[in-house]
Protein backbone atom coordinates (compact mmCIF):
# COMPACT_ATOMS: atom_id res chain seq x y z
CA UNK A 1 0.00 0.00 0.00
CA UNK A 2 2.80 2.39 0.91
CA UNK A 3 4.59 1.73 -2.39
CA UNK A 4 1.40 2.62 -4.23
CA UNK A 5 1.17 5.91 -2.31
CA UNK A 6 4.83 6.72 -3.11
CA UNK A 7 4.17 6.07 -6.80
CA UNK A 8 1.06 8.27 -6.67
CA UNK A 9 2.95 11.11 -4.98
CA UNK A 10 5.74 10.89 -7.57
CA UNK A 11 3.12 10.97 -10.36
CA UNK A 12 1.70 14.07 -8.68
CA UNK A 13 5.14 15.74 -8.75
CA UNK A 14 5.42 14.92 -12.45
CA UNK A 15 1.91 16.14 -13.34
CA UNK A 16 2.20 19.41 -11.45
CA UNK A 17 5.68 20.08 -12.89
CA UNK A 18 4.43 19.61 -16.45
CA UNK A 19 1.42 21.78 -15.61
CA UNK A 20 3.67 24.54 -14.21
CA UNK A 21 5.60 24.63 -17.48
CA UNK A 22 2.58 24.40 -19.79
CA UNK A 23 0.10 26.81 -18.20
CA UNK A 24 -0.07 30.30 -19.68
CA UNK A 25 -1.66 31.97 -16.66
CA UNK A 26 1.18 33.04 -14.36
CA UNK A 27 -0.77 32.64 -11.13
CA UNK A 28 -1.93 29.12 -12.00
CA UNK A 29 1.61 28.14 -12.98
CA UNK A 30 2.90 29.45 -9.64
CA UNK A 31 0.26 27.42 -7.78
CA UNK A 32 1.29 24.30 -9.72
CA UNK A 33 4.94 24.87 -8.83
CA UNK A 34 3.93 25.14 -5.17
CA UNK A 35 2.07 21.86 -5.50
CA UNK A 36 5.18 20.19 -6.94
CA UNK A 37 7.19 21.18 -3.87
CA UNK A 38 4.29 20.06 -1.62
CA UNK A 39 4.38 16.56 -3.11
CA UNK A 40 8.19 16.59 -2.95
CA UNK A 41 7.99 17.26 0.79
CA UNK A 42 5.55 14.37 1.23
CA UNK A 43 7.83 12.05 -0.72
CA UNK A 44 10.79 13.11 1.47
CA UNK A 45 8.78 12.11 4.53
CA UNK A 46 7.91 8.77 2.94
CA UNK A 47 11.62 8.25 2.18
CA UNK A 48 12.45 8.77 5.89
CA UNK A 49 14.03 12.26 5.76
CA UNK A 50 11.83 14.47 7.97
CA UNK A 51 14.29 17.36 8.34
CA UNK A 52 14.70 17.70 4.57
CA UNK A 53 10.92 17.61 4.27
CA UNK A 54 10.59 20.39 6.83
CA UNK A 55 13.08 22.57 4.91
CA UNK A 56 11.31 21.83 1.64
CA UNK A 57 7.93 22.73 3.13
CA UNK A 58 9.27 25.98 4.60
CA UNK A 59 11.24 27.16 1.57
CA UNK A 60 9.65 25.52 -1.47
CA UNK A 61 6.01 25.70 -0.55
CA UNK A 62 5.95 28.72 1.75
CA UNK A 63 8.69 31.19 0.93
CA UNK A 64 8.98 30.60 -2.83
CA UNK A 65 5.22 30.95 -3.33
CA UNK A 66 5.16 34.24 -1.41
CA UNK A 67 8.16 35.60 -3.33
CA UNK A 68 6.61 34.60 -6.67
CA UNK A 69 3.36 36.27 -5.63
CA UNK A 70 5.18 39.49 -4.69
CA UNK A 71 7.06 39.44 -7.99
CA UNK A 72 3.90 38.90 -10.05
CA UNK A 73 2.22 41.77 -8.24
CA UNK A 74 5.16 44.12 -8.78
CA UNK A 75 5.79 43.30 -12.44
CA UNK A 76 2.78 42.16 -14.46
CA UNK A 77 -0.10 42.18 -12.04
CA UNK A 78 -0.80 38.52 -12.91
CA UNK A 79 -1.54 39.26 -16.54
CA UNK A 80 -0.18 37.04 -19.27
CA UNK A 81 3.19 38.34 -20.40
CA UNK B 1 -9.39 -4.24 13.35
CA UNK B 2 -7.01 -1.28 13.50
CA UNK B 3 -5.17 -2.68 10.51
CA UNK B 4 -8.36 -2.68 8.44
CA UNK B 5 -9.04 0.93 9.43
CA UNK B 6 -5.52 1.97 8.41
CA UNK B 7 -5.95 0.25 5.05
CA UNK B 8 -9.28 2.02 4.50
CA UNK B 9 -7.63 5.36 5.38
CA UNK B 10 -4.84 4.66 2.88
CA UNK B 11 -7.38 3.87 0.18
CA UNK B 12 -9.35 7.04 0.88
CA UNK B 13 -6.16 9.15 0.76
CA UNK B 14 -5.25 7.51 -2.55
CA UNK B 15 -8.69 8.30 -3.99
CA UNK B 16 -8.72 11.89 -2.79
CA UNK B 17 -5.21 12.65 -4.10
CA UNK B 18 -6.35 11.37 -7.50
CA UNK B 19 -9.49 13.52 -7.43
CA UNK B 20 -7.52 16.60 -6.33
CA UNK B 21 -4.92 16.24 -9.08
CA UNK B 22 -7.68 15.76 -11.69
CA UNK B 23 -9.37 18.94 -10.44
CA UNK B 24 -6.04 20.79 -10.60
CA UNK B 25 -5.39 19.66 -14.18
CA UNK B 26 -8.92 20.41 -15.42
CA UNK B 27 -9.49 23.55 -13.31
CA UNK B 28 -11.04 26.28 -15.42
CA UNK B 29 -10.32 29.26 -13.19
CA UNK B 30 -7.51 30.12 -10.80
CA UNK B 31 -9.86 29.86 -7.83
CA UNK B 32 -10.57 26.20 -8.66
CA UNK B 33 -6.85 25.50 -8.58
CA UNK B 34 -6.37 27.36 -5.29
CA UNK B 35 -9.11 25.30 -3.67
CA UNK B 36 -7.61 22.13 -5.17
CA UNK B 37 -4.16 22.89 -3.75
CA UNK B 38 -5.67 23.68 -0.35
CA UNK B 39 -7.47 20.33 -0.37
CA UNK B 40 -4.29 18.51 -1.44
CA UNK B 41 -2.41 20.15 1.43
CA UNK B 42 -4.89 18.81 3.96
CA UNK B 43 -4.69 15.37 2.35
CA UNK B 44 -0.87 15.49 2.49
CA UNK B 45 -0.98 16.37 6.19
CA UNK B 46 -3.23 13.40 6.84
CA UNK B 47 -0.93 11.19 4.76
CA UNK B 48 2.08 12.28 6.83
CA UNK B 49 0.17 11.63 10.07
CA UNK B 50 -0.91 8.19 8.83
CA UNK B 51 2.67 7.33 7.91
CA UNK B 52 3.87 8.54 11.32
CA UNK B 53 1.43 6.12 12.93
CA UNK B 54 2.35 3.22 10.64
CA UNK B 55 6.12 3.61 10.96
CA UNK B 56 5.97 4.46 14.68
CA UNK B 57 8.26 7.51 14.37
CA UNK B 58 6.51 10.48 15.87
CA UNK B 59 9.10 12.97 14.57
CA UNK B 60 7.02 13.08 11.40
CA UNK B 61 4.16 14.78 13.23
CA UNK B 62 6.36 17.91 13.50
CA UNK B 63 6.66 17.99 9.72
CA UNK B 64 2.87 17.89 9.43
CA UNK B 65 2.60 20.73 11.94
CA UNK B 66 5.08 23.00 10.11
CA UNK B 67 3.39 22.09 6.87
CA UNK B 68 -0.06 23.08 8.04
CA UNK B 69 1.12 26.46 9.31
CA UNK B 70 3.03 27.35 6.13
CA UNK B 71 0.40 26.19 3.65
CA UNK B 72 -2.20 28.22 5.53
CA UNK B 73 -0.03 31.33 5.10
CA UNK B 74 0.52 30.64 1.39
CA UNK B 75 -3.18 30.14 0.64
CA UNK B 76 -4.02 33.27 2.65
CA UNK B 77 -1.54 35.33 0.62
CA UNK B 78 -2.93 34.00 -2.68
CA UNK B 79 -6.50 34.76 -1.58
CA UNK B 80 -5.54 38.31 -0.60
CA UNK B 81 -3.85 38.78 -3.96
CA UNK B 82 -6.96 37.55 -5.81
CA UNK B 83 -9.21 39.83 -3.77
CA UNK B 84 -7.07 42.87 -4.48
CA UNK B 85 -6.93 42.11 -8.19
CA UNK B 86 -10.66 41.69 -8.76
Amino acid sequence: MLELLVILVCAGILASGVLAVCLSNLLAAMISAGLASLFAAVSYVLLAAPDVAMAEAAIGSGLATLIFLYTIRRTGGGREL
Amino acid sequence: MADIILHIAGGLIFLSITCGVVRLVIGRTVVDRVVAIDMLTVISISLIALYAHISGRFVYIDVALVYGLLSFLAVLAIARFLERRS
